[in-house]
């Protein structure tokens, strides 16, 4: 048997969409931008995904832009808002995705970038933020879902801290872990850009998008044909988008997702009894697909690889930065014990997931922590 | 006329009797490296040839990583009889060059009618005379016009150097303790070096250590085996040996026990694959179980000799050495080759052979070795 727990990292595109691909690399692969008729069905679906996207986050239609994906659309998003701006502070919160961290970081020799912390739950601490919005601020970067811990942000409130004290900050969210799985109100939120990303929702890898709201003045970063109105050149990947649309058409919103996760929490809790520890959120209060969770003393390592034995795939933080052996930088933004921290494993599901699927994985898990316990460093 | 590679060999010129032997050997090697581009290889008058093959440059890459070869040449061969028409060629070959320059000729056919010095005169001065941003400097000239006068004319200016050392199998066998780290693959390249074929063993503890930390190794084995003409990797599997030392052995010798049981595996592996020795990439006083106390407690479990070449290195020339031989970038991959959990907090820096042993008589050693030795994998790379 198979069990793959590692939907945050990416996931397996549906039947649905694989063929919505092969459709449109073999039958619609004209180009967007040519002027015979064919080549207007692959526009037309390319507007069908603009559209599904802007209703799914209550957006404009027009301000959705197609990118490669998460990193770029974040890319284009924080160095493409602040290219025109002169000076001011730069937000982004402790457990940001790379992509978010990288580029704010960039920008420290014209802005005054700065972090914002997370309490223990791995939410923002909305009093340090509080006290970190000055009238200057000119963008507020956190992310929806945090891809380690499953801990939701605190968006309509942060929100009402920029309008009552920077309004003309920009709020920039990521929302590559929260698209299709939580709700959101662009316009009544106030969110000004939000990146998503296909492959974290059964779609293709390589396609994403940035959507904005209308008082986001964008600088292109990729120069050339002036595709997506001049603000990102290149061909469009139709297949992709075609990919991006169908996964968004049948994605199951209404899933017993959550109720998978805590049957996998309870069991866990059983295994490792005064020795499980949750890291984030209680997990009926983060998001449905992820549960952050260590199990003293197994290191995460030695229970990922005897589970990859098994057929069992999870991950130890966040597969972007799992090369690197250190703390993840979110558990040590909620000043997680390194002991602690050093076991965590992140199991992520889809809502495909199956309570047989878990019901297996928790049997190898238990199998591995009582052999593997008793091997504690000295 | 034709273009090809002439290859120089070293120390082989000090061996006595036995020479042929290790001029064939180094002959098969390069034959062997340089299969894949079609080459010719043959030895005529003590120097090896490389002719017809499908590319020169990526063949010479490969003769240059061949233990043996001193440095080697990319060479025009010609017909000799026509001492102007070489000349000519020597012409053509300076012309893109600016700066100083000396004619270097050597004659093995005593019977050519020109002696070594006059060719020297005569090609030098055709060359001066129609190449006019040259000059003549026979002391420490930039650039060297060499002409070789055997059944042939061979002219080259380009000479590179090689790797140098024996051939690969004139030194017998040997065994390489192979981790993921910097300092093995390194140890296996010296001696390889002086012409022994290795083999190497890794201990893989798995689920301690990953599938590709596994993988990690068998690149390292694949980048050396470049240079020691193929090699077979032992994957040994080591999880039980672990565990048990750490569950039944004083926590300050963990390491040193585990040494001892890498290195009572290593032996015998090695002795059934032909081995004459081990290999360790141990440098004195690097970590605990380097210090000259601890190798003591290791060696004693070895019946065979155990060959440290880097035990003298410090850590910087060490990597120096990867970088030339391509091993370091991979060795850097974070892939855990052991794990911290085994890992003793105060290991013992000076610990006591009976000590040791006495703390180890917990254990069954030979059902561990023995086990560890059947369920070995053998990977041919």
């Amino acid at each position: 048997m198979q069990c793959y727990l590692d939907n945050s990292a990416t996931t397996r595109p549906t039947a649905y969409v694989a063929d919505a691909v092969r459709e449109c690399m073999l039958e619609g692969f004209y180009n967007p931008s040519a002027l015979y008729a064919p080549a207007l069905t692959s526009e037309k679906k390319m507007s069908a995904c603009r559209e599904a996207i802007a209703k799914e986050l209550h957006a404009d239609s027009r301000n959705v832009i197609f990118t490669s994906g998460g990193t770029e659309a974040d890319n284009l998003a924080i160095l493409g808002t602040m290219a025109s701006v002169r000076g001011g502070r730069v937000l982004f919160s402790a457990g940001e995705h790379p992509a978010v961290r990288a580029a704010c970081e960039s920008l420290k020799d014209r802005f005054d970038v700065q972090e914002i912390p997370y309490d223990q739950t791995g939410r923002i601490d909305l009093a340090a933020l509080e006290s970190l919005l000055i009238p200057e601020t000119r963008l507020i970067c956190v992310m929806q879902v945090n891809n380690e811990t499953g801990a939701i942000m605190q968006l309509p409130e942060i929100a009402q801290l920029r309008d009552k004290l920077c309004p003309q900050a920009l709020l920039h969210v990521d929302g590559v872990q929260g698209f299709m799985r939580l709700p959101v109100d662009m316009r009544k939120t106030g969110i000004d850009s939000y990146a998503l990303s296909g492959h974290k929702i059964h779609a293709p890898k390589g396609i994403g998008a940035l959507v904005t709201s209308s008082r986001v003045k964008l600088t292109a970063r990729a120069l050339g044909g002036g595709q997506e109105k001049n603000l990102r050149s290149g061909t469009e990947n139709t297949p992709g988008i075609a990919g991006l649309l169908a996964a968004i058409e049948t994605y199951p919103k209404e899933n017993n997702m959550m109720a998978v996760k805590l049957h996998l929490y309870e069991q866990l809790k059983e295994i490792a009894g005064d020795r499980f520890f949750v890291n984030g959120p209680d997990p009926r209060e983060g998001a449905a697909h992820i549960l952050n969770c260590s199990m003293v003393p197994v290191r995460s390592e030695t229970m990922l690889y005897a589970l990859e034995g098994d057929g069992v795939y999870v991950a130890n933080g966040s597969a972007c930065s799992s090369r690197k052996q250190k703390i993840s930088a979110v558990l040590a933004a909620m000043q997680i014990p390194r002991k602690q921290a050093e076991s965590a494993v992140r199991f992520s599901l889809s809502p495909y997931t199956t309570v047989e699927e878990i019901d297996y994985a928790v049997s190898c898990i238990r199998r591995h922590y009582d052999m593997f316990k008793r091997y504690e460093r000295r | 006329m034709r273009q090809l590679i002439l290859v120089r060999y070293g120390e082989i010129y000090l061996k006595g009797l036995n020479r042929p032997y290790f001029i064939r050997t180094l002959v098969n090697r390069i034959k062997q490296a340089v299969r894949p581009f079609g080459g010719k290889v043959w030895l005529n008058d003590s120097r090896i040839f490389v002719s017809d093959m499908t590319d020169m440059e990526a063949c010479m890459e490969k003769v240059r990583k061949v233990f043996g070869v001193h440095s080697l040449c990319p060479a025009i061969e010609m017909d000799k009889s026509d001492f102007t028409a070489v000349c000519e060629k020597a012409t053509e070959m300076m012309q893109g060059i600016q700066g100083t320059f000396k004619v270097d000729s050597r004659r093995s056919d005593k019977r050519y009618p020109m002696t070594s010095p006059q060719m020297n005169m005569e090609m030098g001065g055709y060359i001066l005379s129609r190449c006019p941003q040259l000059k003549v400097d026979i002391h420490k000239p930039e650039y060297v016009m060499n002409l070789e006068i055997r059944d042939h004319a061979y002219l080259y200016v380009r000479v590179i150097e090689a790797v140098g050392g024996m051939p690969v199998g004139t030194g017998g066998k040997a065994s390489l303790l192979l981790s993921g780290g910097i300092d093995s693959p390194v140890a296996g390249y010296l001696i390889a070096k002086r012409g022994v074929e290795i083999s190497a063993i890794h201990f893989h503890s798995y689920p301690y250590t990953s599938e590709r930390a596994k993988e990690k190794v068998l690149t390292l084995a694949k980048q050396l085996s470049e240079y020691c003409c193929g090699i077979k990797v032992f994957v040994v599997p080591f999880t039980e040996p672990q565990l048990q030392i750490h569950e039944k052995c004083p926590e300050e010798y963990g390491t040193l026990i585990m040494r001892r049981f890498m290195m009572r595996i290593a032996a015998r592996i090695a002795k059934n694959e032909g081995s004459k020795a081990l290999i360790t990439g141990e440098s004195l006083g690097q970590v605990a179980s380097q210090t000259i106390d601890a190798l003591c407690c290791t060696d004693a479990v070895a019946d065979m000799p155990v060959f440290r070449p880097l035990i003298g290195s410090d850590k910087i020339e060490i990597i120096r050495i990867a970088e030339k031989i391509g091993t370091y970038e991979t060795s850097c991959q974070p892939y855990e080759d052991c794990c911290t959990v085994f890992t003793p907090r105060h290991p013992a820096t000076h610990p006591k052979m009976d000590h040791v042993a006495r703390a180890e008589q917990c254990l069954d050693i030979e059902a561990l070795v023995s086990a560890a030795v059947e369920g070995t994998e053998v990977i041919e790379l």
